[in-house]
């Protein structure tokens, strides 16, 4: 408080009693047009962001009312092109989305098997034992990671990823789920990385000394203390990052096959999936406006947006239970009432786990023994199960646990074994060890009670991944494993359990490492004077990049344009202005959800508003819009969170010294959170120059020959081009790697502006 | 931003002396309507054409609702279209020819007719069924919208009431051309343009007993090759003014010299 006080002399207190009458109505007359403006900005964000969830359930509408709802969601069959005129094979289209869903779900879910462990463990490295300087190296690399474009991503994958996976695993094609998953796991494991590592580092201090203090290893504190602490936060981290994963559009598309198929069996990595975003990238430049086809992509955005809108509540949810646990100020007043509400909510983890394992273990034993089997099998063992459990006394329990797991092991080996008998191996067979034993490390010791169906499930898996005896090798081995180690010393343990972590950590940035390789090596060769000042021939073959460059940088500057005044002033008004009650947060709700809206849904937004509806054309101006909508979100919302830091004790001096709200928040507020808002801004502009799937229906052409002279002209631009070499012009392998370079470097560069001015603020910042 | 929008609308001024004209459609069709524009503005002063994609369907609608002027479309129009559009006039420009392409290595090198339907239908699925290696065939098609796609399978699937069992739909042909050249088991299709010697074009036979025939733009144009396509420009009404001239200057010499510079045929 002292320190807030000196500080506050130092800042400019002019505003004397030399401020006449005059003044002081100016100053009055200045706040009120600031404060009417200021609302002005968030009334259009707030609308704006309210518009575009209506306006696409408008254009889904008619879809919904005459496929309707059960058809697009259950229907198995996806012929949207079908033509009862055709002459020789009249058919109605048929809009079954089934597949499509499930490709969506199956190659999300594959991404947080490769990502949770691999970002979990390496949250635990930076928060836990990386010094300093490293931690601040990480975590910058961490961020930098996330900036690459999913289009970089996608040209590595369709030229490195889909070979590998064809050749390791022998395969016809390498267009497959796994391909999706592991591209968008990558992808994913920034937003677990970062927002996992702020929650363990939260933990609070007292928590590590006392288990210190007892005589408890670094690792047997970080395991057991730390980590359940730091759990709703983890699990937060992983909803973010499927959120991240479920939305991401041109990686998927360029490497999954398209085929909209469910994987037969469900678990079949080895088979092409189609997502729902790479079915909107794919079909819906090619589809007539107001046709049925057309209506129905849009039914898909909206389905699209309705399970990441249920991820992201999930989220929010868990995060502000965190909040709670570590300030529980509403203590008292949710007691009497609402204590069982409270109990179940302790405990409906817990409870979903439950459920979901029983579901998961029904379906894999059905498709094992056929559902009449698998059924009774799954009901008379959780019956037994939960009949031995009551009658076991506390201390018996955990033995029983034990015992269980080592029980259903030969059963469930057995039982594979009497199937026939395969041996096909892979490369990924060592990672997916490791990975089993990472997880089965970092489930608490409680949890132990699901050990034994995990054991199921991952047995079904291997089975199916590596044949039988490989599969049950396998798991035998990474539970011999996991059982040697705790025979271990704590001081031993904690060696390998740091290992592990370590492990994780490298094999990250080897990822990150070998993409970059990828593309500096290739791409470098292809540097030069003209390729950066020509405008591309031969369709690309030849020739240069200067024309998306320039599309680029116009585009972003026309998102910039648009979204900082709009969302700098709604962040202001949100933060310093607006009465904060339920309608504050309903509008904060709608711009998190906004923000957490899947590119290509913007994508076909400014399609249906800006180019159809008002008329742009596939344009400079449509493009730039599209992409302001999109940033919009993410700057109004770092905006009011480092207006928000602000101290309250500079804003009372501010005002106890007589100057005015909108003098307070312009000398006082917005100095300090400056760095704050410009980061936002910055990354911003990194998010709007990568993307490629809002542009792709709005603003872009491949080839032009004449520079855009006016914004109703469309542009070039490099994530369009690298898509466009990359899928449809053979022999361009070089300009490829080439724009993917180009496009790579000019990221590096906005994000190191962002680093840079972010220490150069925090420098200056003292409280 | 309402006025930032107004003022961004206010800086485009054309003069009026400047013909304008508006093409849009398959992408098939793309780059012969490019380089015609970009070779006829040379030509002609005071022209402003802008040739756009969008696919077949989109350039049919487009060139309906008078969107554009002049629609592009790798297909003829369908008889769905001309209930909704009756005025719609198709203008053929070029052929162009549709390959079932292998990996060079695949010691293939012609198919029946059948066996393509039954490869693409998934009765067939291992290379030793038409005499070939014991490996497994990756069927690779297009996307369902794409007029490439809606031509192959007019031609091989349809007639048989067959659907397709691909194993991987990719966005464009380059696309199916890349994957194809990478991987030894698969097979796909694509315009004459794309064969290089990166794949194999395999030559068809109408059955056992005929002459196999390559894919090539002198068997098209002979109309030995069967699996052809008319590519067409459409107007809605018959052309008049800049569209007529720019059609008329497609469908002469070197219009068509521009088409079999893009790897099509010619008339």
């Amino acid at each position: 408080m002292l320190r807030n006080g000196a500080n506050l002399a130092a800042f400019p207190s002019r505003r004397g009693r030399d401020g006449g009458h005059t003044r002081h109505g100016l100053v009055a007359v200045t706040d009120l047009f600031v404060r009417v403006l200021l609302f002005a900005t968030s009334l259009a964000s707030v609308i704006i962001v309210f518009f575009i969830f209506i306006f696409l359930l408008g254009e889904a509408w008619p879809a919904f009312e005459e496929v309707g709802a059960g058809e697009l969601v259950l229907g198995e069959n996806w012929d949207p092109e079908g033509d009862p005129d055709n002459p020789r094979y009249p058919r109605d289209p048929s809009f079954g989305a089934n597949a499509i869903i499930w490709g969506t779900i199956l190659v999300t879910l594959g991404a947080m098997v490769i990502a949770i462990p691999l970002g979990i463990g390496s949250a635990i490295f930076i928060a836990e034992m990386a010094p300093y300087r490293l931690k601040i190296v990480l975590k910058t690399a961490i961020e930098l990671l996330s900036g690459i474009p999913s289009v970089v991503f996608g040209f590595f994958g369709l030229l490195v990823l889909v070979n590998w996976i064809r050749i390791t695993w022998d395969l016809t094609l390498g267009f497959t789920w796994l391909a999706g998953s592991i591209l968008l796991g990558i992808m994913a494991l920034p937003t677990i990385v970062s927002v996992s590592e702020d929650a363990i580092s939260t933990v609070p201090r007292d928590y590590k000394e006392a288990s210190l203090a007892l005589g408890a290893t670094r690792w047997q504190t970080t395991r057991e203390v730390v980590l359940p602490a730091a759990m709703s936060g983890i699990t937060a981290a992983v909803i973010l990052g499927m959120g991240r994963a479920i939305g991401e559009t041109m990686a998927v598309m360029m490497v999954t096959g398209n085929r909209a198929v469910v994987p037969d069996p469900i678990v079949n990595v080895t088979s092409p999936v189609r997502t729902i975003t790479g079915t909107l990238a794919i079909e819906f430049g090619e589809v007539p406006v107001d046709s049925m086809h057309y209506y129905v992509l849009f039914a898909l955005a909206v389905i699209l947006l309705v399970l990441v809108l249920f991820i992201n509540l999930s989220a929010t949810f868990i995060l502000s239970r965190i909040e709670e646990r570590f300030h529980p100020r509403t203590k008292k007043a949710m007691g009497g009432i609402l204590a069982p509400a409270r109990a179940f909510a302790r405990n409906w983890k817990e409870l979903a786990a439950t459920l979901a394992a029983i579901l998961l273990s029904t379906l894999f034993v059905s498709y094992m023994a056929g559902p009449v089997v698998g059924v009774s099998v799954i009901a008379a063992s959780l019956v037994a199960h939960f009949l031995l459990e009551r009658m076991l006394p506390r201390h018996r329990r955990q033995q029983y646990d034990r015992m269980l797991v080592l029980a259903l092991l030969p059963v469930a080996i057995a039982g594979i074994a009497t199937r026939a008998i395969d041996l096909p191996a892979g490369a990924g067979m060592v990672l997916l060890l490791a990975i089993v034993v990472i997880t089965v490390q970092m489930v608490p010791e409680r949890a132990s009670r699901g050990n034994g169906l995990l054991v199921v499930i991952v047995l079904w898996l291997f089975y199916h991944w590596f044949g039988a005896s490989l599969g049950a090798g396998l798991v035998a081995a990474g539970l011999l494993a996991s059982q040697s180690l705790s025979l271990l010393t704590p001081k031993s343990m904690q060696r390998v359990a740091y290992g592990i972590v370590t492990a994780s950590l490298i094999a990250v940035l080897a990822m990150v490492g070998v993409i970059i390789y990828y593309i500096v090596a290739n791409g470098y060769p292809a540097l030069s004077w003209e390729f950066l000042t020509e405008s591309p021939r031969n369709n690309g073959r030849e020739g240069g990049i200067y024309p998306a460059i320039l599309g680029t940088l116009y585009l972003v500057a026309g998102a910039i344009l648009v979204a900082i005044p709009l969302g700098v002033g709604a962040g202001i008004y949100l933060s310093e202005y607006a009465h904060q009650g339920k309608l504050t947060q309903t509008i904060r709700t709608g711009i998190d959800n906004l923000n957490g809206t899947p590119s290509i849904v913007f994508g076909l937004f400014g399609y249906a508003f800006f180019v159809a509806y008002l008329g742009f054309g596939i344009s400079l101006l449509a493009g730039a819009l599209t992409l302001s909508f999109m940033i919009l979100p993410t700057v109004i919302r770092t905006t009011e969170e480092a207006v928000r830091a602000v101290p309250q004790g500079f804003r009372e001096g501010s005002l106890a010294l007589g100057a005015s709200k909108w003098q307070t928040i312009r000398k006082v507020v917005l100095p300090p959170a400056a760095s704050g808002v410009i980061t936002g801004v910055v990354l911003s502009i990194g998010r709007a120059a990568g993307e490629t799937a809002p542009i792709l229906f709005t603003a872009v052409v491949f080839i032009q020959r004449f520079l855009p002279n006016s914004v109703h002209d469309p542009v070039m631009a490099l994530p369009y081009h690298l898509f466009y070499l990359a899928t449809s012009i053979p022999e361009s392998e070089r300009q490829q790697a080439g724009t993917a370079l180009v496009l790579l470097i000019m990221i590096l560069i906005i994000y190191s502006v962002a680093t840079a001015l972010r220490m150069h603020f925090h420098k200056k910042m003292k409280w | 931003m309402l006025v930032m929008v107004i003022g961004i609308t206010g800086c485009t001024e054309e003069s009026d002396d400047v013909k304008k004209l508006t093409v849009a459609g398959s992408t098939t069709v793309q780059p012969v309507a490019a380089a015609a524009a970009e070779q006829y503005m040379n030509e002609h002063d005071k022209v402003d054409i802008q040739v756009s994609g969008g696919g077949s369907s989109v350039g049919v609608q487009q060139a309906g609702e008078g969107t554009v002027d002049i629609g592009m479309a790798s297909r003829d129009i369908k008889s769905s279209e001309l209930t909704i559009y009756p005025g719609l006039v198709a203008h053929t420009i070029a052929y162009d020819g549709i390959a079932i392409i292998v990996h060079p290595d695949n010691p293939i090198t012609e198919l029946t007719l059948e066996q393509v339907t039954a490869i693409f239908a998934g009765n067939i699925t291992n290379w030793q069924e038409v005499g070939g290696d014991d490996a497994n065939i990756g069927v690779i098609g297009r996307d369902a919208n794409s007029g490439t796609r809606d031509f192959f399978e007019e031609f091989f699937l349809d007639p048989h009431g067959l659907v397709p069992a691909y194993d991987a739909e990719l966005a464009s042909s380059g696309g199916v051309h890349g994957a194809v050249a990478d991987a030894p088991g698969a097979i796909g299709y694509v315009g004459l343009a794309y064969l290089n010697e990166e794949v194999k074009g395999l030559d068809l036979k109408e059955d056992e007993n005929a002459t196999a025939v390559t894919p090539s733009v002198a068997n098209v144009k002979s109309g030995e090759y069967a699996v052809a396509r008319n590519l067409n420009l459409i107007t809605m009404g018959q052309p008049t003014g800049l569209a007529k001239d720019l059609i008329d200057w497609i469908m002469g010499p070197d219009g068509q010299a521009i088409v079999e510079g893009e790897g099509f045929v010619p008339l």
